[in-house]
């Protein structure tokens, strides 16, 4: 009988094709709003790393001054060089990272290509393995050079072949920065939305690929300047040991545990460790120590924005106004058809079959406004990418939300034919057949 | 006259009318709040720079593959300043350490008084060892701007001196100093304690905004000061062209300082447009969603209208044919139709008035937006009822021109 009734629903769309089309039409446009606006939001708040996003901690200490300190306020979202360095030799957590942003110039060895600019990241070798980097080439450079900051570099898979073409490029030299560098692995297409492991500090949670990545204590060793923002709450002396010894803020820190269970145990040395440093004289507000995992880190940063937010809403009161007018189009499309249920009715179905068949129609009218209300939304969110760059990376709609448009389609046009259906199974069949 | 009659018409079936009517409703309250981000949002990015006839202004990034020490990176700017001025077409060039609307700058806590507790504001602060004012056209409001003498050298990486003399904008005078007449001559401090840095107040500029262009005051607050540093990792500069030759002459820039290091430098140029543009980006496209959306709005409730008003007046053909036989006239019957329009859209209107309170009150609570004034929702107030009476023309007009001889012939 579904399937009957599902037919018969098709060849109705094609009854009152003006009216069909418009009710189509508005379904599908309210639709498509409230779909675009929901993928932003899906991607923008979603879980950049499943499965690992708990186990990755940023650890935040307040080290600034305790002159015009009033409690609650922080200093920054980042550290300085001497408690990245502390923490990094702390042994706490599986791996750590310290990251901080860098920007240079590259010479190519080729004399026709002109020298360019390059931006990316000075994290330490556990970077790789803490964010899962998929390697093209080679992999991670040594724990020695970790160490000691030698002039190794890991590339994008862009910046490779902008160099060195389609050959594999590990062992290969490149001049960048003035120095000779050689590379130890390539990376391939590596841009998680958002940003998660650089939403502070840099050009924001989505921002560009990183082109380059090379060890945090080889930009240290070449006193390179910092890529991005840095915070000082007191005047520092000139000099790059000057900044290294001061209480600015540049740096940022992730911890990978173990396991979630050890955050307690991470959380008592960080605090251990924050008194330790107040006893020779630092950290003198002695405000509490956070770690943040992914997503409250995400919550934290307000990755996703009021606008985003404001128009998911709007967006959705635009779907229910859709609803109201498919409900007023439905009761005059399901109106006109009294006489042929009056004769149904009069030939033994019951309301519930009516009931039914009404409502599968609806069911199709919401399946094609659903079909219609897709393609839409995949044209605004191209459209929407076009007009923001930033934006763009997060316009991709995945199977989760293919799922959702149809199903928001179908309940809201089932939604909507419940009243129209209600009131064409309240016809009296004796009237109607009297009147005819 | 009529109402009376037509409001008992509407009565007896309610539920069509509700729904028109919470279409209404619905799209005035979303309406009246998107036309008032919309104008908000329009209102921040117009906000004048303080620069002026900014389509003439560009400013090109120099980065030396080798800079070499202090006394190099001096002459390397000097030569640099030389051979823009020497580009045809250009009015003037300024060395300078950051861009309006650039959205990446320098910003630095200024106090009135050494011993405060807490810094009174955070001011971007500008550094140029050319004529900025000149250059970006700032006013002047009191005072005078820096002369050649002013401008401090030194090196960034060795040394901690700082120029003692300053412009401020008028409105970071105004929070510092709240009380003062004239800001000329104040003295003003980097920093609080001791090592804060003093510099006294030469001259006000009328508006200068921020790189960041924050809203309200904070984003006018900037400090200028006169510098000439090396040691940073790339040289600005910022020129001014003669109307309409910008394009070329930020072409012509760009190949002079190529020309200049033989190639062995890293140079990007942007218009000031470019940065007014990227700035405002995500506004731009918030409008234009929001537009998006109310136009569909007022096209689904105007399909709305149009789809019930069609379906009564397929329902009161015979009614109509009736009224027409008994002499009513064809004005008669639209003015019927147009009528109870005006009635249900009304109702929905009253409804939609205060569903717009309701929703800007949630968008102020939970979005932090401002309240919605008056005459947003009289503008919505109207542009629904204009809609209503011209979405219900065409059915009315349709019922005015049945026939009362068919009409009745086949009841």
């Amino acid at each position: 009988m579904f399937q009957y009734y599902f037919l018969l629903g098709v060849r109705s769309l094609r009854r009152n094709p003006v009216l069909t089309a418009l009710m189509v039409l508005i379904l599908a446009i309210g639709v498509a709003a409230s779909v675009s606006t929901l993928t932003i939001l899906h991607v923008m708040s979603g879980d950049p790393i499943p499965g690992k996003s708990e186990r990755l901690i940023v650890p935040l200490i307040d080290n600034g001054p305790l002159k015009g300190y009033t409690p609650g306020e922080r200093e920054g979202d980042e550290m300085s060089y001497r408690d990245a360095v502390n923490l990094l030799a702390s042994g706490q957590g599986d791996r750590r990272t310290a990251i901080r942003g860098a920007s240079g110039t590259v010479e190519p060895a080729r004399k026709d290509m002109p020298v360019f600019t390059v931006e990316g990241l000075t994290p330490t070798r556990d970077f790789f393995a803490m964010f899962e980097v998929p390697f093209l080439h080679g992999g991670a450079w040594s724990e020695a050079d970790d160490k000691a900051g030698a002039d190794v570099v890991v590339l994008s898979s862009k910046l490779a072949e902008k160099l060195f073409g389609n050959a594999n490029p590990v062992g290969q030299r490149v001049r960048m920065f003035g120095f000779d560098y050689s590379v130890v692995g390539v990376f391939g297409k590596w841009n998680p939305v958002p940003r998660y492991h650089r939403i502070v500090g840099g050009p924001g949670a989505f921002g560009d690929e990183d082109e380059f990545y090379i060890p945090f204590h080889n930009a240290i060793r070449h006193e390179m300047g910092q890529n991005g923002n840095m915070n000082c709450s007191s005047d520092r002396g000139p000099g790059y040991q000057a900044l290294l010894d001061s209480e600015c803020i540049w740096i940022q820190f992730w911890f990978e545990l173990h396991s979630v269970a050890d955050r307690p145990q991470l959380q008592a040395w960080l605090d251990a460790y924050a008194s330790e440093q107040r006893k020779l004289g630092r950290l003198q507000r002695n405000a509490p120590n956070k770690l943040f995992n992914v997503m409250e880190w995400l919550e934290e940063q307000k990755v996703v924005g009021k606008d985003s937010r404001l128009s998911a809403m709007l967006a959705f009161g635009f779907l229910i106004l859709c609803l109201v007018n498919t409900i007023g189009l439905l009761l005059a499309k399901f109106s006109v058809r009294a006489p042929e249920v009056g004769v149904r009715r009069a030939l033994g179905a019951s309301r519930k079959e009516i009931f039914t068949q009404f409502l599968i129609e609806s069911a199709v009218v919401g399946l094609a406004g659903g079909i219609l209300g897709l393609l839409l939304a995949l044209g605004a969110l191209s459209l929407i990418g076009s007009i923001s760059e930033q934006i763009a990376v997060t316009t991709h709609m995945d199977w989760m939300m293919l799922l959702v448009t149809f199903v928001m389609s179908v309940s809201a046009a089932i939604l909507a034919g419940l009243l129209p259906t209600w009131r064409a199974c309240q016809v009296t069949p004796a009237l109607q057949l009297k009147s005819q | 006259m009529e109402i009376k009659p037509i409001f008992s018409a509407l009565m007896r079936s309610k539920t069509g009318p509700i729904l028109v009517a919470v279409q209404v409703a619905l799209s005035l309250a979303i309406l009246a709040n998107a036309l008032h981000i919309v104008s908000v949002r329009q209102e921040v990015a117009a906000r004048p720079t303080g620069i002026a006839n900014e389509e003439q202004v560009f400013s090109i990034s120099v980065k030396a593959l080798n800079p070499g020490g202090h006394e190099q990176q001096i002459a390397t700017q000097n030569s640099e300043t030389a051979a823009l001025r020497a580009v045809p077409g250009i009015t003037s060039v300024a060395n300078v350490n950051q861009i309006v609307l650039s959205r990446s700058g320098n910003y630095n806590s200024v106090a009135a008084n050494r011993e405060q507790e807490r810094s009174t504001a955070s001011p971007s602060m500008y550094v140029t060892s050319d004529s900025l004012v000149k250059t970006w056209g700032l006013k002047i409001i009191d005072g005078r701007d820096f002369t050649p003498q002013d401008v401090l050298e030194f090196d960034q990486k060795t040394s901690k001196a700082f120029p003692t003399v300053a412009l401020i904008t008028k409105v970071l005078g105004q929070k510092v100093w709240p009380d003062a007449a004239s800001f000329v001559g104040k003295k003003m401090y980097y920093g609080t304690g001791a090592e804060a840095r003093e510099v006294t107040v030469i001259g006000v500029i009328d508006t200068l905004e921020t790189p960041s262009a924050a809203m309200g005051a904070d984003g006018e607050m900037s400090t200028m000061v006169p510098a000439r540093t090396s040691g940073s990792s790339r040289t600005l500069y910022t020129l001014r062209a003669e109307p309409g030759q910008r394009d070329r002459a930020m072409k012509d820039a760009e190949e002079a300082i190529r020309k200049l290091h033989n190639g062995q430098v890293v140079v990007h140029s942007k218009t000031q447009s470019e940065q007014r543009v990227n700035r405002y980006k995500a506004d731009y496209a918030l409008a234009w969603m929001l537009i998006t959306v109310s136009v569909l709005l007022m096209m689904v409730t105007a399909s709305g209208i149009v789809g019930m008003a069609s379906l009564w007046v397929t329902q009161r053909r015979k009614q109509i044919g009736v009224r027409r036989a008994l002499g009513a006239r064809k004005f008669d019957i639209l003015r019927y139709f147009v009528t109870e329009n005006l009635m249900i859209t009304t109702t929905g209107i009253v409804g939609g008035l205060l569903g717009a309170l309701a929703l800007n009150q949630l968008l102020v609570s939970k979005l932090e937006l401002a309240r919605l004034p008056a005459e947003y929702m009289v503008i919505g107030a109207a542009a629904f009822w204009a809609l209503g009476i011209a979405a219900v023309y065409g059915p009315a007009w349709r019922a005015a021109s049945i026939s009362p001889a068919l009409a009745t012939r086949s009841a």
